[in-house]
């Protein structure tokens, strides 16, 4: 639905774009608070995106690479641009997109339609991998056996596994994830909040898991979200993703604190990831020794995965198992508790957002 | 930082408090007891008093709080070897109440150690002294000037009703920072903030003259230690704005117990403290405070000491562990006291604690920020090399000798303003940048020697 | 004055009637010359927000995360609040706070 020139009689005071000095300027970029038309924001906004792809060395020739797509914003444009940008700077990379089917009625099917209009739109190929077939349950199933309570740590673990699995299945080298600036501030707070040293070290590297078996990376981690929102406007903006299993989508305070900060001073979301990265950590704290589990072969610093110990317990009956900690009654309490679990740095705190979002 | 866990920390939670446990940080989640309002929980420490506060996840009496208040106090004055005996202290107070417990603690410590020198027949070892300094900011607040001379009034009520001596008093104003110009000091100060556009970054920089200002009174009064007030609440506040500045690198500098980086060291012995256990006991104590000339934070200070309040609100030992994270950092080589001789003074058998000098550790000194003297991180240092190697003038070195977060929000628009800027900030910070120049080619040979060294090692 | 008004990234669902686009007539604001973002703000508070306005507004501005665009422009560069509306214009808003 283009809104192009329907109204727009010129403005007093609306300026001529920074960059091109023709058009109309059409928005601020908050990194470098330049007003730009919409034309050149396409082109500096897909430039940078190349710039941190060639600069961080993200891709060699010939990988095949996983887009991990949700059907939300962030997948959706790095789907297009990385598709776009693959053929313009000639990557040479075979690009798939790789979705979860969590089976979550009128969630996911929403989200999966949108992917498939993005396998048709941008010409790839797409493989959708469903928690029925990998762990024999859905997350509507694993709701009506432990109700709402904890359902999102299933998810989370459940769905980090699942985007391996797929990715094993589809022989890529490389997972990508739609994370932006936004996502990379927010986590390095929530890791400050929480203590988590060893996360804050990794938290904002642009690629993850180089040791194991498909490497992650994050071609938008400098890309401001506001950004992303802009950039496909109407067109994607079908269908809004909220989990019906979170109805309020509560991200935390943290998110609302960073947009809180953009407003106040853009540049303040970059200087979080900046601080992330020149963090004196000393190599001393590093993550426990990775093996692999018993049951399924996944890595795992344990005998079994997290996913077997769970899958374990609704099998089993026995829900809370490996949920790391008895939910305390009261309401709105977001699993606080005791730790049962050996591992603090995997345990979930009631900042984390309640989706799994950061964890995909 | 004189003002800092002042304004914030509101009596606000106290028995009330939501006991939600963090699940993040074992140590945390001991017994937290949940106190329902009216119900008379006994001190979980004494089982006598009635529980106040619940602090360390037990219930305690106002008894029991100040005893641990006051050992947490003791143990990081002592475990890090804050004061020397032969020391005279330098308490920065801003009559908030984190400052004024400062203050009590450390007038009772003096005490009880003059008590035990009365009482021994060696008194081997002389008794620490103290004294008190405000400083007077009262020429960028817009009150009344007979409001203002009745909060300081007040401060020097405060501070006199424990340190009798008129000694031990320094009332300073901001702009004396400025000594070198007899008139027009004022004027100074209100023209140089008045350069910046930034609210945060002219905030930061009131932060960086009161310091210079402490420093100041320190040497002239011949202080060994500026003792600071702040908080852990303060410092979880400056932990998250530092980091949203971009300042990562540097950040453990601030938070440590020791920080000799200055020419009189500075100590935190309230770090471990939360501010509302702070304001408690000044109520509970009826411990006077003042805080009418204090300025509530504005800009990004203000903002992360919101969301600070939040978080709290959420779980109270959230502040301890934001600056626990913040611990775990690596701290600096001038975050210990290293001159040679200085445990001397403590028992042998403690000795060996402090003399764990990691030989790797680099000997070379930090660069400091021009302001705000944070060391300086890789690309700081980086463009501050890159321009010493090209044809500069005066100014291009003074502001490559500035951070990039002064350089950001503390440093006017135009560069044009740089000469104007440089000018009126206080002579003793460009002087420094004076100083490292002319010996700027002793420090490369270091550097060489450094370097010459460690591919040895490497051999 | 006919404005038409377009939620997405979730502020459909706090609105009376949950569709996206709105073709709204605003009547003149009280004691105001022309018609500004500020009024058509507070005029959408009280006639088309049904729930969670918080959502939405904070303080007399949209809530941070919600991007506004006023034909096609980002908002920040016509004034913000101030920005002053024409008959027939399109004002857009999105919210950045829902899932990715």
């Amino acid at each position: 639905m283009p809104v192009q020139s329907t109204a727009a009689p010129a403005r007093a005071g609306s300026r001529l774009c920074v960059r091109c000095g023709e058009r109309k300027a059409a928005l601020k970029r908050p990194k470098t608070l330049e007003q730009i038309c919409r034309e050149c924001f396409y082109i500096v906004f897909e430039d940078e995106i190349h710039r941190t792809i060639v600069d961080n060395n993200l891709f060699k020739a010939g990988e095949r690479v996983a887009i991990g797509a949700s059907g939300g914003k962030d997948s959706t444009v790095l789907a297009y641009v990385l598709s776009e940008l693959n053929k313009r700077h000639n990557y040479g990379l075979d690009l798939f997109l790789l979705s979860i089917d969590e089976g979550i009625t009128g969630y996911r099917d929403d989200s999966l339609e949108t992917v498939k209009r993005n396998e048709i739109q941008y010409g790839l190929p797409l493989k959708i991998v469903s928690y029925k077939d990998l762990y024999d349950w859905t997350m509507d199933d694993i709701v009506k056996a432990i109700g709402l309570k904890n359902n999102c740590t299933f998810c989370g673990v459940f769905r980090r596994q699942a985007l391996d699995r797929g990715a094993a299945l589809l022989k890529v080298d490389k997972i990508v994830t739609g994370h932006n600036a936004d996502d990379i501030a927010e986590t390095v707070l929530l890791n400050i909040l929480r203590g988590d040293i060893a996360r804050l070290s990794r938290c904002t590297f642009i690629t993850t898991g180089e040791d194991g078996p498909i490497p992650r990376c994050k071609p938008f981690k400098y890309t401001y979200e506001k950004e992303i929102v802009i950039y496909p406007l109407h067109d994607i903006f079908q269908s809004i993703l909220r989990c019906i299993y979170s109805p309020n989508a509560y991200r935390g305070f943290a998110r609302e604190f960073i947009k809180d900060l953009e407003r106040m001073r853009p540049r303040a979301i970059l200087d979080i990831i900046t601080s992330g990265e020149n963090f004196r950590i000393s190599t001393t704290t590093r993550m426990p020794e990775q093996g692999t589990c018993e049951r399924c072969g996944y890595i795992s610093s344990q005998k079994l995965c997290k996913a077997c110990v769970l899958l374990e317990g609704l099998n089993r009956g026995l829900p809370k198992l490996g949920i790391g900690r008895t939910a305390k009654s009261g309401a709105g309490a977001d699993g606080n508790g005791e730790r049962q679990g050996k591992r603090p740095e995997r345990n979930r705190s009631s900042l984390h957002g309640k989706h799994g979002n950061l964890d995909f | 930082m004189t003002s800092c866990g002042g304004g914030g920390g509101g009596g606000g939670c106290g028995a009330n408090c939501s006991s939600s446990a963090a699940d993040d940080a074992p140590e945390e989640r001991l017994a937290r007891v949940t106190i329902s309002t009216g119900a008379a929980a006994t001190c979980g420490k004494c089982g006598v008093g009635a529980v106040v506060v619940v602090a360390g996840g037990v219930g305690l009496c106002g008894e029991c709080l100040r005893a641990h208040l006051f050992g947490k106090f003791k143990l990081a004055v002592t475990s890090n070897a804050m004061v020397r005996p032969t020391d005279s202290v330098l308490l920065a107070f801003s009559g908030g109440p984190a400052s004024r417990v400062a203050l009590q603690f450390i007038h009772d410590m003096r005490s009880k150690a003059v008590e035990s020198w009365d009482a021994s027949n060696s008194q081997a070892l002389p008794v620490f002294d103290v004294g008190v300094a405000f400083v007077d900011e009262s020429a960028l607040l817009s009150k009344p000037r007979r409001e203002v001379e009745l909060a300081i009034a007040d401060i020097k009520s405060i501070v006199s009703s424990i340190l009798p001596s008129d000694k031990a008093m320094h009332i300073t104003p901001l702009e004396d920072v400025f000594s070198s110009e007899s008139n027009g000091r004022e004027g100074r100060l209100r023209e140089l903030v008045g350069m910046i556009n930034d609210d945060t970054g002219r905030e930061d920089l009131l932060q960086c003259l009161r310091m210079l200002s402490l420093q100041k009174i320190a040497l002239e009064n011949g202080y060994a230690k500026i003792m600071l007030g702040s908080c852990a609440s303060a410092i979880a506040c400056h932990v998250l704005s530092a980091t949203v500045k971009g300042q990562g690198y540097s950040l453990p500098a601030d938070v440590q117990y020791v920080d000799t980086r200055w020419e009189v060291p500075v100590v935190l012995p309230l770090r471990d403290c939360l501010a509302q256990e702070l304001s408690l006991l000044c109520e509970l104590d009826s411990l006077k405070t003042q805080q009418l000339l204090d300025r509530p934070c504005s800009g990004i200070n203000g903002l992360v000491a919101s969301f600070v309040a939040r978080l709290r609100e959420e779980n109270p030992s959230r502040e301890h562990t934001v600056v626990r994270t913040a611990q775990k950092l690596k701290p600096f080589s001038f975050n210990k006291f290293s001159a040679n001789g200085y445990h001397d003074f403590l028992p042998s058998r403690l000795r060996p604690k402090f003399q764990n000098v990691d030989s790797d550790e680099s000997t070379l000194s930090e660069v400091l920020c021009l302001i705000c003297r944070t060391p300086f991180s890789e690309s700081e240092l980086q463009n501050l090399e890159s321009t010493k190697h090209k044809p500069q003038k005066k100014i291009d070195l003074y502001t490559a000798y500035c951070c990039q977060s002064c350089h950001f929000q503390i440093l006017p628009g135009g560069a044009n303003m740089y000469d104007q800027f440089f000018s009126l900030l206080p002579k003793f910070w460009t002087e420094r940048v004076d100083t490292a120049t002319a010996s700027q080619s002793s420090l490369r040979d270091q550097i060489e020697d450094y370097l010459l060294e460690n591919n040895d090692d490497e051999n | 004055m006919h404005l038409t008004l377009e939620f997405g990234g979730g502020l459909e669902l706090l609105l009376e009637k949950s569709t996206k686009v709105h073709k709204v007539d605003v009547p003149p604001m009280d004691g105001e010359v022309k018609a500004t973002m500020k009024g058509l703000l507070s005029w959408v508070k009280s006639n088309l927000i049904k729930e969670r306005p918080e959502m939405f507004i904070k303080g007399d501005s949209v809530r941070p995360g919600v991007l506004v665009l006023i034909n096609d422009c980002d908002w920040e560069l016509c004034g913000g609040l101030d920005a002053e509306l024409e008959d027939k214009d399109v004002v857009v808003f999105i919210s950045t706070l829902h899932g990715g």
